[in-house]
């Protein structure tokens, strides 16, 4: 095949007609490559020194040949050989930068357009010093000797003579002459000197390349270009805004520094890209937001204490990079550095980065010492952002890899509330997990770890709590494994809630509009976030949800009184013989002879121990059932073991202390512990419930579950009603979002929410209160009513119909509530219509307020 | 228990809602900042500073109820005192208060 390579490119390169991508992408062969080992000492760090492979390679454009630098993010193309001598590859994004006097050609990004070819021409190195032949005539002969007929130009003034050093100095010619032509017009450039930035470079071979440039011997240290004096060997930067073909961050350098009279510009430092620092560039100066702003963390360790503290930085472009201090540096930049502002950093050093720690998009990182300048900005420079986030979709979580960062943002659905979680080391910490949904139709569960539960995530819940759906942004939040794909927050994660972002926006929308009511698949298992402790219910709920009736065992809260206890066996025989750790408790048979049989140990025990086992009823609003309690939690509720009670019956026969312990135990109000569950008992399959844990009921916590039950009750009453719009009748529709409810918007019932309680909660309550006519166990809240107008139940529901002695209360009741008449409705407080006979997908309150109706 | 007028029945209130019940009956729950002869002067559980004029029980604790006619938008005439001890949770009663005054004031008067 035919490979035409860019014909004069190199000798583009080396004039500086041609700095970047952005003038030319070439087509040019490898001659030459060769690794070489850089190692990057790092002393502040007290590292190892790493050492970095690097390639080098000799560029060909079929007639010269040109040294460039591989970028280490393409070294695989080298190892993989798709990258070998004899390829014809297209530089796509590229720097040229003088280094001791030689051009030198980073690459950062190219594409191999063949694997490999023959060589073709007979290129040649590029002459070092007198590349005026090279250029293009009607130059005044060597670039040196003429010190300036630039007289006119306005220069500022320096070095006319200066420039004569060895190498000439290359004057960058103005823009405006090149249109991309190799073609240095001298004489032209001298007329417009002052329009662009000329600038000089450091002499020798590659400013060869300059023609004409008499005027090269100046350096042209016009306003607009800012050239500083340090060491010629290393390229500068410079500085062209109005220069096209010259990269706007190519400065111009000195180096002249024992020559004399030099005017130290004070033109504003030429500011480069974040994506393009390399560690080859010397002198250079960045214009960046500061993202985040790491914490002053103090370190101990072989050299003695230290102190360290990052930042990361965000620029125009886009590109990202950490900035870090370390000991004294900290002192001299820590109070200056504020998070949202901007700063101009220079003069930092720059190292591969640690990509454990950071994690940001750039292979290096900036180490600031005490000759770094942080400049703040003044004015505020909208182009560039404020935060930049690469969102992923929940859908995308589910096929990284453990350990990566990711940026997400979605719509939280559910959040739990703080707990406290023992960690490995023994420190207690703070955790709460929510749930995120996004437009792929997935939620993930996301851990907030340590602060952000208190303060995002308090905020959150609020937000939450009051029936708002807030979008979450998170910013650096690691992917691991439990169960499922989880997010998790780490200490440089950022959180923001309701941000002003498009995406957030239009999460919203496709919230309000259709998400809310699609079902969610999650990529995190849903294994019980919630503790089990906290899984309330009530004792219909048992039977109406089935639970015991899957694999596993169901473990729930509930609070009720003990109706009755079966004293007859409250306990039995156990053998005490120890089976390792753990007693055998099987149950003994007297021998007769005063001695207890244990099947089990094989063996005879003189005493036997007694354990508990109670079998007792407990009651709440909903209903009755039967529950046992062993020894544990047995000897918790009577309050005595079981050995001296079995005593005091049968022994002693203290009928009169036994009926005393016993009378307290009765009737009052605990909190159980249930682990539910189904057996097979001969042939009969029976849901068996045991006490797990008893507890007295903790009346003020009791009382702000309920509570919160009742604002969820509202909360939801708003759902149905403020979400359909083709309401007919007695709907009061919009009013109610700002009756009586403060402000909260109004969220579709249950059906997406998880609160803990599950959609058929409410039908339990509802239930009771208004006979088997309301019986639903899924409320769906499509249903419409024709009669009412209300969703949630259709018409053979429709408490407004119910017949029976209760339709009387219900009637009245929902004619209050529909006609909207006398109660209370001009104070503004109007029962809304999803009230207790209304709506039986609600959560009814177990206050007994039926008995007041009636 | 003491004579106990139960013709009207009271309104749960708090600092803030006292307002709206002068001259009816109401209760509410103070905890005692000074002790007097003839009136005790509490806080409410919202944070105001009400007085109950009457005779305190003695000993008197830390939170006790009151139960009596409204005289202006921070006195209550007590007719009924109880002590409530020590120890009380003040925000989920005025919790209460919110909803007993709210939408479901219907469920209380």
């Amino acid at each position: 095949m035919e490979v035409n390579l860019t014909a004069g490119a190199v000798s583009r390169i080396i004039s500086r007609e041609v700095s970047t991508e952005r003038d030319l992408k070439p087509l040019l062969q490898v001659i030459e490559l060769k690794e070489v080992q850089t190692t990057s000492k790092n002393p502040q760090q007290q590292q190892e020194p790493r050492k970095s492979e690097r390639y080098r390679l000799l560029l060909s454009d079929g007639s010269l040949t040109q040294q460039g630098m591989l970028a280490t993010s393409k070294n695989e193309l080298v190892k993989s050989s798709k990258l070998q001598v004899g390829s014809v590859v297209q530089l796509t994004q590229y720097l040229c930068n003088v280094i001791q006097d030689r051009m030198i050609v980073i690459i950062i990004e190219l594409e191999v357009i063949v694997n490999k070819y023959d060589i073709i021409g007979k290129p040649v190195a590029a002459p070092r010093s007198s590349r005026l032949t090279q250029v293009p005539t009607d130059q005044p002969g060597a670039v040196m000797p003429q010190a300036n007929s630039l007289g006119g130009s306005s220069v500022g003034g320096i070095m006319s003579d200066k420039l004569n050093t060895a190498g000439a100095t290359l004057q960058q010619p103005t823009m405006n002459h090149w249109q991309g032509s190799s073609r240095l017009n001298e004489s032209e450039q001298i007329r417009n000197p002052s329009a662009n930035a000329p600038n000089f470079y450091p002499k020798t071979d590659p400013s060869a390349g300059f023609p004409g440039s008499s005027p090269t011997n100046r350096p042209f240290g016009v306003q607009s270009t800012g050239f500083n004096n340090t060491r010629p060997a290393a390229s500068r930067p410079q500085s062209t805004s109005n220069f096209q073909s010259i990269p706007s961050y190519q400065q111009p350098s000195p180096m002249y520094s024992n020559r004399g009279a030099v005017s130290k510009n004070e033109a504003p430092p030429r500011i480069i890209p974040i994506s393009a620092l390399n560690p080859y560039q010397g002198r250079w100066t960045i214009k960046a937001r500061v993202t985040a702003k790491g914490e002053l963390r103090r370190y101990n360790n072989a050299r003695g204490e230290g102190k360290v503290f990052s930042f990361d930085l965000l620029d125009s472009d886009g590109g990202e990079i950490r900035v870090t201090c370390f000991n004294a540096v900290v002192d001299q930049f820590y109070n200056q550095i504020e998070a949202g502002k901007i700063y101009l950093i220079s003069r930092g050093s720059l190292k591969p980065a640690q990509k454990a720690f950071n994690h940001l998009n750039n292979e290096h990182e900036i180490f600031l010492d005490s000759t770094s300048t942080v400049q703040p900005c003044y004015e505020d420079d909208n182009r560039i952002p404020r935060q930049q986030f690469n969102f992923r979709t929940i859908t995308d979580i589910e096929g990284m890899e453990n350990n990566t960062m990711v940026d997400i943002i979605g719509v939280v659905s559910f959040i739990s509330p703080a707990a406290s979680i023992m960690r490995k080391n023994g420190m207690e910490t703070q955790k709460r997990t929510l749930h995120l949904r996004d437009m792929s139709g997935r939620s993930v569960e996301l851990t907030l770890w340590g602060s952000f539960c208190n303060a995002e995530g308090q905020k959150l819940q609020s937000l939450c709590d009051s029936g708002e759906f807030p979008v979450l942004a998170v910013k650096a939040g690691r992917v691991s494994e439990f169960n499922g794909k989880v997010v998790g927050s780490i200490s440089t994660t950022q959180l923001f809630i309701d941000p002003d972002f498009p995406e957030a926006h239009r999460l919203k929308e496709w919230f309000v509009s259709t998400g809310r009511n699609t079902p969610a698949v999650s990529i995190s298992r849903e294994t019980s976030t919630v503790s089990r402790a906290d899984d309330r219910k009530t004792l219909s709920q048992i039977k109406d949800e089935k639970l015991g009736t899957s694999e596993k065992p169901d473990w729930i809260t509930v609070v009720a009184r003990i109706a009755y206890i079966k004293l007859d066996n409250f306990c039995y025989t156990a053998c005490p013989i120890m089976n390792g750790d753990r007693q055998c408790n099987k149950k003994v048979t007297n021998n007769g002879d005063g001695k207890w049989w244990c099947d089990k140990c094989d063996k005879a025990v003189d005493e036997c121990d007694y354990r508990y086992i109670i079998q007792f009823q407990i009651h709440d609003h909903t209903g009755i059932i039967w529950v046992t309690a062993f020894q544990e939690s047995g000897q918790d509720l009577m309050g005595v073991s079981a050995k001296d009670l079995y005593n005091l019956r049968y022994e002693n026969q203290d009928d009169e202390k036994f009926m005393e312990i016993t009378r307290q135990v009765m009737f009052n109000k605990y909190m159980f512990k249930l682990k539910v569950k189904e057996e097979i008992f001969s042939d009969e399959q029976r849901v068996k419930s045991t006490v797990v844990k008893v507890e007295k009921v903790n009346f003020s916590s009791d009382s702000r579950h309920l509570l919160d039950l009742i604002e969820k009750i509202k909360t939801n009453d708003l759902g149905p009603s403020a979400s359909k719009a083709e309401f007919t009748t007695p709907n009061p529709g919009p009013d109610y979002a700002g009756v009586g409810i403060h402000g909260s918007r109004g969220i579709a019932p249950t059906a997406s929410r998880e609160y803990g309680l599950p959609v058929n909660q409410g039908g339990q309550y509802g239930n009771h209160y208004s006979g088997s006519r309301l019986r639903e166990s899924a409320p769906s809240i499509d249903i419409f009513c024709n009669s009412c107008g209300v969703t949630g139940h259709s018409s053979t529901n429709c408490p407004t119909i119910m017949n029976g002695p209760l339709q009387s209360v219900g009637r009245d009741y929902s004619d209050r509530m529909y006609s909207g008449a006398s109660v209370g409705r001009g104070s503004g407080t109007d029962f809304s219509s999803g009230g207790y006979g209304g709506i039986p997908s609600q959560q009814g309150i177990g206050l007994g307020c039926h008995e007041l109706l009636v | 228990m003491q004579d106990m007028d139960i013709s009207s029945p009271a309104a749960f209130v708090n600092g803030g809602l006292l307002r709206m019940h002068v001259g009816r009956k109401v209760r509410t729950v103070l905890q005692v900042t000074r002790s007097d002869i003839g009136s005790v002067m509490g806080r409410s559980t919202d944070g105001c500073q009400l007085v109950a004029k009457g005779s305190p029980p003695v000993p008197l604790t830390s939170y006790v109820e009151v139960i009596g006619v409204a005289e202006n938008e921070n006195t209550i005439r007590a007719e009924l005192w109880t002590n409530f001890g020590d120890t009380f949770d003040a925000s989920n009663y005025d919790k209460l208060c919110q909803l007993a005054n709210g939408e479901l004031k219907h469920l209380f008067l």
